[in-house]
């Protein structure tokens, strides 16, 4: 059988002028395109991309969806977002390769046990389904789990939630990208941004390596490069950029039907369709913008993970990788747009929430940049809050606060 | 990829030795005058500077020395001291 060499999405020249711009190919950038062409009409959109489609935290993430979060104003946004990507894979008639096989977060303590509690009390609230389990019950969903007390930290119970799952997160980009470039969108790789104008308050033009656009709105959507390009007009933040790491082993037969997460050992598992264990997710506790990995981790990582499912030992590590976390102070996004420079939109500070959350709050911010008014359901995320010190508590116990966290 | 931090004390030793302790952003403003701006401003905000920057370590597994080195945030090496920027 032979294929056609098709590009996915065009690869118009640049125009001069848009009628937005967003800085970043990643699927919070492509998603707000997709969306502003498709439910408000403005197809007039640039997308520029420093790198590759796909190239940030869109491509290195573990692909890891879920709506299991603890705050109120998240798990809102978190849900809609997990119930958006069916109905996405028709829409863009591409295979995203759901696989909705639900999230298992172990707990090793009583503390962790009523912080798992709250977050299933929020969920159900919302009527999102999360219900807690005991230890027994975690080795019936995940037979090769040790609930023995041989491990530092015995597991004690755990939430169960089913409506979670894994996406091939590429897919996603790439749906994106062919659905945002069928309807008018262009996309521009290889095109950094090195500027944005502003006069008399108001964005007027992007500076890219190659040329000016003028455009009367601009977003930053640039995942963990986010705070470099605010540091173009002088913006701060309050963010620290990590790089998280992540890998995968060989592949072997099926034998872990659900992701597994252990906030105790900073562990969390999936098995690949592939068959691959992919695995993260301790963070570099220092920012910088490079995707460096160090041995440190690789051996953190097979020490907690055979600490849980013994059966892992042997299991060889085939390939790893990191990518940026922009966190911020409470772990929730910044989602901000005509202030203090009207026309400049931000949609960053995802910390590892980026991918799960990327359709959604696309939609709603596609909604934003045309209407020109926040939608409720973005309000919560403003930067204002923490002038106000109105923390969105997504961490269930800040002890350090700071990058070393 | 090994990364390395001075010690003022014990001298070059394993980055994971050390804890961060943030970028340097100036004394703690005085409390007369202060809005919750400003103090948003230096208890929150970074300059996040891709390049070198001036910043805090503090020797947890070592002599428990707190002290200031310039890093190159780009590149995750320490570098030598810029000219005096504050």
């Amino acid at each position: 059988m032979k294929f056609k060499n098709k590009s996915l999405w065009g690869r118009p020249p640049m125009k001069s002028s848009y009628d937005a711009v967003i800085i970043g190919g990643g699927i919070h950038g492509l998603a707000t395109a997709y969306y502003l062409a498709k439910d408000h009409g403005l197809t007039d959109v640039g997308i520029i991309e420093r790198r590759y489609v796909g190239y940030g935290g869109t491509g290195r993430n573990t692909a890891i969806v879920r709506a299991n979060q603890r705050s109120q104003e998240n798990v809102r946004l978190y849900y809609e977002g997990l119930q958006l990507w069916p109905s996405l894979i028709s829409e863009l008639d591409f295979n995203l390769m759901f696989f909705n096989c639900g999230n298992l977060n172990l707990a090793h303590g009583e503390a962790a046990m009523s912080a798992l509690r709250l977050q299933v009390s929020t969920a159900q609230f919302h009527g999102v389904i999360s219900e807690l389990v005991d230890a027994k019950q975690c080795k019936e969903l995940v037979p090769y789990l040790d609930i023995s007390d041989r491990p530092a930290y015995p597991i004690m119970g755990g939430m169960f939630h089913p409506p979670g799952g894994t996406i091939r997160h590429d897919a996603a980009a790439w749906g994106l990208a062919r659905g945002a470039s069928a309807r008018g969108v262009r996309i521009h790789q290889e095109t950094e941004a090195l500027g944005i104008g502003v006069e008399n308050g108001r964005v007027v033009s992007v500076e890219t390596d190659q040329g000016t656009i003028k455009t009367p709105r601009v977003l930053i959507a640039a995942g963990g490069y986010s705070v470099l390009v605010a540091g173009l007009i002088g913006l701060r933040l309050p963010i620290d950029v990590l790089t998280i790491q992540a890998m995968v082993s060989q592949p072997v037969k099926p034998f872990l039907n659900h992701v597994v997460s252990s906030g105790a050992y900073h562990v969390y598992c999936n098995q690949s369709l592939k068959g691959e264990l992919v695995t993260g997710a301790h963070m570099d506790p220092w920012p910088n913008y490079t995707t460096l990995v160090t041995a440190q981790y690789i051996k953190h990582q097979a020490e907690g993970l055979t600490e849980l499912m013994p059966a892992f030992r042997g299991l060889r590590f085939m390939r790893v990788w990191s990518g940026l976390a922009d966190m911020t102070p409470d772990m929730a996004p910044i989602i901000d747009g005509n202030d203090p420079v009207e026309g400049l939109y931000i949609d960053c500070g995802w910390g590892y929430f980026g991918f799960k959350s990327g359709p959604v709050t696309g939609r709603y911010m596609a909604r934003f940049m045309a209407e020109g008014r926040c939608p409720d359901i973005l309000e919560p995320f403003t930067m204002r809050r923490f002038n106000e010190t109105r923390f969105l508590g997504e961490i269930a116990s800040p002890v350090y606060y700071g990058p070393w966290n | 990829m090994s990364f390395t931090v001075t010690c003022p004390i014990c001298g070059k030793r394993d980055l994971y030795e050390f804890r961060f302790g943030g970028e340097e952003r100036g004394p703690r403003p005085d409390e007369a005058g202060l809005t919750p701006e400003s103090w948003c401003d230096w208890l929150h905000l970074r300059t996040n500077r891709g390049g070198p920057q001036l910043e805090w370590w503090y020797h947890h597994q070592g002599c428990g020395t707190w002290f200031s080195i310039w890093r190159d945030t780009l590149t995750n090496r320490e570098v030598r001291p810029l000219e005096e920027e504050s």
